[in-house]
């Protein structure tokens, strides 16, 4: 028999998402960055006004590229509470929690959000792949767990305006709580939920029909300022939310591969979220026993002087000991703030948290400029405007 | 509400569970052993072959009990027999007797590798002595910090391993580091010539283990077995008595011994061992449980989600090939062998005709197939003490069966089994079939279903080097406590491994008692 020698073509480099089409015509910028494998905009026009739209108008931002898992059968709720340190069960059906889930030793493996659609079915959407650890966690348990990733795209509609929008694009939610969800149409679900600390929310829909929502979105949107938006201009906005990004305010423990670089819930300020009392979960023992002894680290919300920002900036004691470092660092436009997250070694962040100094380095044309700044401590997010928790929300 | 109270549950009346239960109620802890079955003894057992006719179960031999130990349980009767002389079988009729450090032929002619054997014997007696200190107590963890005393007594030990590794002497301690993680084959070969007495130091090095003796780590578990000198005995009443007797040692502690009823659940609450359901529906309330069944199983009993993830995954991949199977023939009459004397007749037959013999018996099993020259070790009891029947038991067990070989086990396979043995000894003792009148078998398969071993593996955990010490079972379960506070491994599967030594289950229950738990 002749072998079939028939040459099979594979793409190679990264993947267009469902929605390319419409941004690869937006895109007069042409920067794009590869988001776990796909084609992503960082910027499409500027991030100037893909920022100021985020913060005034609608925006539309393609969440394709995150990772989708369903998990169904009924022992869905015991597998996900023995793997996330949050309570599921008291998750209600048609709600979405953010979550963690930690590896024995409590370092965080990822967060995502998780979506409960009934009593025996959730979604679980997340940065990392993790069909693998999933099957690991549900060994021994009745459930199905499958990877939605490439059949499901996402969109984030964010915005003062994006109810306004929604509802002349003809979807009735004006009874959706934030991190309510709910399938709004024969396959498509819209949760209120969102990166960027607004108003806001996620249409998740079979990725055949991608274009023709994006169509009839971008269509209703005209009178409400629609932008598309590349991750430079949202990932402002997640600083100013006070939302953490794996792999750059934690490193998600799995894609490590030195010692100790993992860090926990507690590490992290999730202590709200790492319920010990509902009995057994991934990371639990390891946690208790850090309770007890200590933390090695505070991931804080900081305020610096002057509006250099100070991503990866060294921050010191007295201006003398190292005590830490920016992981995180924006100017925020619309707090009119020099902001961050930085990770601090215990005890400062917790119990010492004056005098503590950020030693920013410049470049500008050709010169080196040092400065060391004091910066501040904060518990509450930079940007929290009332409108994104109001039910039914305000036309706007 | 619970029907019973108990400071600790035992589950499992096997060797390790009894002896467990019986250190418990030495340190005056309340204590019950379930056992499934209607006896007592798991792998450690007596059956009646029929007819009144009672022969060992599955082990048939005991050369590990560490004679302290012995003397803590109350076993010093039980094992008060002599010594048993280890018989290779030579195609040729020049059957090798190992006595000890001496080998020779049977006709009383010296054997040429008689010094060899001797030297390599004194060596690997005084490596085992050292890898012994290991055995009686918990593997090393050494994470308290030094101010720990727990930390500080392990320290200690390891000094005293470290001092007397020095002790032996640069060469013989450059020697021990060298062969350690090694294989028997090469190790034996470079002292001897192949043949019935380097066959017989691998066969007993790859005994019970998924391995051939060219299998990396053969030297070590060959060590194991000689960590309390090696000897092989029959305990006197038979393996049976042997269990009987720490069944009654327990006992006569205070512990209680039900049997005919499993444990159906171990029940968990907010992270704390509450107690235990039996699957006669009673239960049992208590703070600990110490299990000798298998690792995953026990994790099954209470429930996986007590469990991290990575403590499922590493059970789930757990080393446990169960490779032996046991034939129980009864004989009208002795057959005899020409040239061995009553007293080597009832001693420890071995067919492995050569080193490499070993390793060819290895090969089938590989591929889940039933070979046709496996390696043997044969004893009969009835020759030391007579059975009241008259009759008598041939205990023979066939290393390199398959759990189950491909296809399934059927009467063909189980038949093919029996003549692999039957053919292989009738070599040497024509008219042994002619004196059959009953073959007892029992696949690694039907091991597994009568003693839950995994896979129906002799040691109930592949004695690997990456599943020794602080590894065995898996990592983080090292040191008995088994994930959920208050449950314990205490059988096989734990440290130190397999054989009848009561070690796992003494050091799981000393270990028990020094974190707190009850």
């Amino acid at each position: 028999m002749p072998r079939d020698t028939q040459a099979v073509t594979v793409p190679l480099g990264a993947i267009a998402t469902p929605f390319h089409p419409r941004l690869e015509a937006l895109s007069t910028a042409k920067q794009w960055s590869n988001w776990a494998g796909f084609i992503s905009p960082a910027v499409l026009d500027t991030v100037e006004f893909e920022y100021f739209a985020i913060r005034n108008q609608s925006t539309l931002y393609d969440i394709s590229p995150m990772k989708k898992y369903s998990i169904t059968g009924p022992d869905a709720e015991r597998m996900l509470n023995r793997m996330v340190t949050r309570d599921v069960r008291k998750l209600r059906d048609g709600r979405v929690g953010y979550v963690m889930w930690c590896d024995e030793e409590g370092m965080v493996i990822d967060d995502g959000t998780l979506f409960r659609q009934s009593g025996q079915a959730f979604r679980l959407c997340c940065q990392e792949p993790m069909y693998s650890w999933l099957l690991d966690c549900g060994w021994g348990f009745d459930v199905e767990i499958r990877d939605d990733s490439d059949a499901v795209a996402a969109l984030a509609l964010q915005g003062p305006t994006s109810f306004s929008l929604l509802s002349d694009a003809g979807f009735e939610i004006a009874d959706l709580k934030p991190f309510d969800w709910r399938e709004v149409e024969p396959g498509l679900w819209i949760s209120r939920t969102g990166f960027t600390g607004d108003l806001g929310y996620e249409l998740w829909v079979d990725r055949a029909v991608a274009l023709p929502l994006w169509d009839r979105l971008w269509q209703a949107g005209q009178h409400w300022g629609i932008r598309a938006v590349g991750y430079d201009a949202v990932n402002i906005c997640r600083i100013e939310a006070g939302f953490l990004a794996a792999r750059v305010d934690f490193q998600a423990v799995h894609a490590t591969e030195r010692l100790h670089r993992g860090r926990t819930p507690l590490e992290l300020g999730f202590e709200k979220l790492v319920h010990f009392d509902k009995g057994h979960f991934n990371g639990r023992r390891a946690l208790l026993k850090q309770r007890d002894k200590g933390l090695r680290t505070h991931l804080c919300k900081i305020d610096i002087d002057g509006f250099k920002p100070a991503d990866g900036a060294l921050i010191y004691h007295r201006k003398r000991r190292e005590v830490g470092h920016v992981t995180s660092g924006v100017w925020s436009p619309t707090a009119k703030r020099n902001i961050g997250l930085a990770e601090l070694k215990a005890p400062y962040g917790k119990s010492i948290t004056k005098d503590l100094w950020v030693e920013i380095y410049v470049f500008e044309e050709g010169v080196w400029d040092k400065r060391i700044v004091p910066l501040t401590l904060t518990d509450r997010p930079f940007y929290q405007p009332a409108r994104a928790r109001l039910t039914p929300p305000a036309a706007f | 509400m619970s029907d019973l109270s108990f400071d600790a549950v035992v589950i499992g009346g096997g060797h390790n569970g009894l002896v467990a239960a019986g250190t418990l109620a030495r340190a005056g802890k309340s204590v019950c052993v379930i056992e499934q079955s209607d006896h007592l003894g798991g792998m450690a057992s007596s059956v009646d072959l029929g007819d009144g006719v009672v022969g060992p179960l599955m082990a048939h031999l005991v050369f590990n009990m560490d004679d302290k130990i012995a003397k803590e349980l109350g076993l010093r009767d039980s094992l008060q027999s002599d010594p048993l002389p280890s018989i290779s079988l030579a195609p040729d009729g020049w059957h090798v007797v190992m006595e000890g450090r001496v080998a020779r032929f049977a006709n009383g002619r010296p054997h040429p590798d008689a010094n060899a054997y001797r030297d390599l014997h004194d060596r690997l007696l005084r490596y085992a002595a050292l890898l012994s200190q290991l055995a009686d107590r918990s593997p090393p963890q050494f994470s308290g910090g030094l101010s720990d005393l727990s930390t500080l007594r392990e320290l200690a030990a390891m000094a005293k391993l470290g001092i007397d590794m020095k002790r032996l002497g640069k060469a013989d301690l450059r020697e021990f580091l060298r062969v350690i993680l090694s294989n028997a084959y090469d190790l034996v070969l470079d002292e001897m010539s192949d043949g019935p007495l380097a066959g017989a130091i691998c066969a007993d090095a790859v005994r019970g283990n998924f391995v051939g003796p060219r299998s990396p780590g053969t030297v070590f578990t060959l060590m194991y077995r000689m960590g309390a000198g090696g000897v092989p005995r029959l305990p006197k009443g038979g393996m049976g008595q042997l269990s009987q007797a720490l069944g009654r040692a327990a006992e006569a502690a205070g512990a209680k011994i039900i049997t005919g009823t499993g444990v159906s659940d171990i029940e968990v609450k907010d992270d704390v061992i509450t107690g235990v359901t039996l699957s006669d529906g009673r239960q049992i309330a208590t703070r600990a449980v110490l299990s000798s069944t298998g690792p995953m199983c026990t994790a099954q009993l209470a429930g996986v989600e007590n469990f991290d993830v990575e403590a499922v995954r590493r059970l789930r991949n757990m080393r446990a090939k169960g490779t032996v199977a046991k034939l129980n023939l009864v004989l009208r009459d002795v057959p005899r062998i020409d040239g061995l004397d009553d007293r080597l007749m009832a001693g420890r037959l071995l067919v492995a005709p050569s080193a490499e013999a070993v390793e060819q018996s290895f090969n089938p099993a590989k591929y889940g197939e039933i070979g046709p020259r496996p390696v043997l070790e044969a004893v009969i009891p009835t020759l030391s003490e007579p059975d009241q029947s008259g009759a008598h038991v041939m205990s023979i067990t066939i290393q390199h069966v398959p759990h189950t070989p491909d296809g399934g086990w059927d009467m063909v396979g189980r038949e093919r089994v029996i003549a692999s043995a039957v053919d292989q000894l009738e070599m040497h003792m024509p008219d042994l079939g002619s004196q059959i009148t009953q073959a007892h078998l029992l696949t690694p398969a039907d091991i597994e279903a009568a003693t839950g071993a995994p896979g129906g593996h002799w040691h109930h955990a592949e004695m690997g080097i990456d599943q020794i010490l602080n590894l065995r079972p898996i990592n983080g379960a090292g040191r008995y406590a088994f994930a959920v506070p208050g449950l314990y491994l205490c059988g096989a599967g734990a440290h130190p491994g397999g054989d009848v030594t009561g070690r796992p289950g003494r050091n799981s229950a000393k270990q028990l008692l020094q974190d707190g738990v009850i």
